[in-house]
């Protein structure tokens, strides 16, 4: 896969108080993503070439990729394949990168969601609902200690733009 | 989240936010294109936008690319808004914009 193909569609940056080393680790592990990730579990084989694999609460197979760039604890990417039927022939694959930044004594987290084609606002709706929620999860358990489980449904105009594509969604 | 506020404040920062949010990932040339700023003024506003964590930029081959960062955004509404309010206040919204759309 030639990822110089990819465009990032969405940025997004945040600020927490914790350290490069606790950031990966909570990015990279079943144990944290269970707190700040929907409930779901983040499975990483963490070398080039590893499977990347996201589980619901139930234990189904959400996501499935594999592992791009591994340099921690600065920068990871994956392919992020939501595991819907017919949804990666239809929309390519996705690819989301990591970057991990010291900023004095807090960390510069930035995502970026990257895709080969234009895809429309209907379906990057879902990233742009549900990553944010997902990052201010993921300060909140690193500078509290404390979960914090939002609860959301994909956003209904991603669903119906899926569908009209003649992807199946659950 | 004074910086947010403060940035927010300015009608010619807001414009260039909702520029972002009509089509993301932009270079500055594409961001002055069709206004009325000069290019300095530009340049100074996305500067603050970026400080208050508003905008992100990324390289992109030879090019360095402006993307809205609605995460500050995020954590005011999470401040204020409970949990058992978003989905009214989706449901408002949505009316709102159907309602105001009929009218077009």
């Amino acid at each position: 896969m030639d990822i110089a193909k990819f465009k990032p569609a969405i940025v997004y940056t945040i600020y927490i108080a914790s350290t490069p080393e606790k950031v990966w680790q909570a990015l990279t592990s079943a144990e944290f993503s269970r707190q700040y990730f929907f409930g779901h579990s983040v499975d990483v084989d963490l070398k080039i070439g590893g499977a990347f694999i996201v589980r619901t609460p139930d234990g189904a197979l959400h996501i499935s990729g594999e592992v791009i760039e591994c340099d921690p604890p600065r920068r990871l990417t994956v392919t992020f394949n939501v595991n819907w039927p017919e949804l990666v022939d239809k929309l390519g694959p996705t690819l989301v990168t990591w970057e991990i930044e010291q900023a004095g004594e807090a960390v510069r987290l930035t995502l970026l969601q990257s895709q080969d084609r234009e895809l429309g606002d209907d379906i990057l709706s879902g990233g742009r609902s549900g990553w944010p929620a997902i990052l201010s999860g993921l300060k909140s358990v690193l500078e509290t200690g404390r979960p914090l489980v939002v609860q959301m449904a994909p956003p209904q105009r991603m669903l119906d733009a899926l569908k009209a594509m003649g992807i199946k969604t659950p | 989240m004074d910086e947010v506020f403060k940035a927010l404040a300015d009608p010619s920062r807001r414009s260039l936010l909702d520029r972002l949010h009509a089509k993301n990932g932009q270079t500055l040339n594409e961001l002055c294109e069709g206004l009325a700023m000069t290019r300095q003024a530009v340049t100074k506003h996305l500067a603050i936008l970026e400080d208050a964590n508003l905008v992100s930029t990324i390289r992109h081959g030879r090019e360095k690319l402006h993307y809205l960062n609605p995460v500050p955004i995020h954590q005011i509404g999470e401040r204020w808004i409970r949990k058992f309010e978003r989905a009214k206040l989706v449901a408002l919204g949505e009316l709102k914009r159907r309602l105001e759309q009929s009218d077009e």
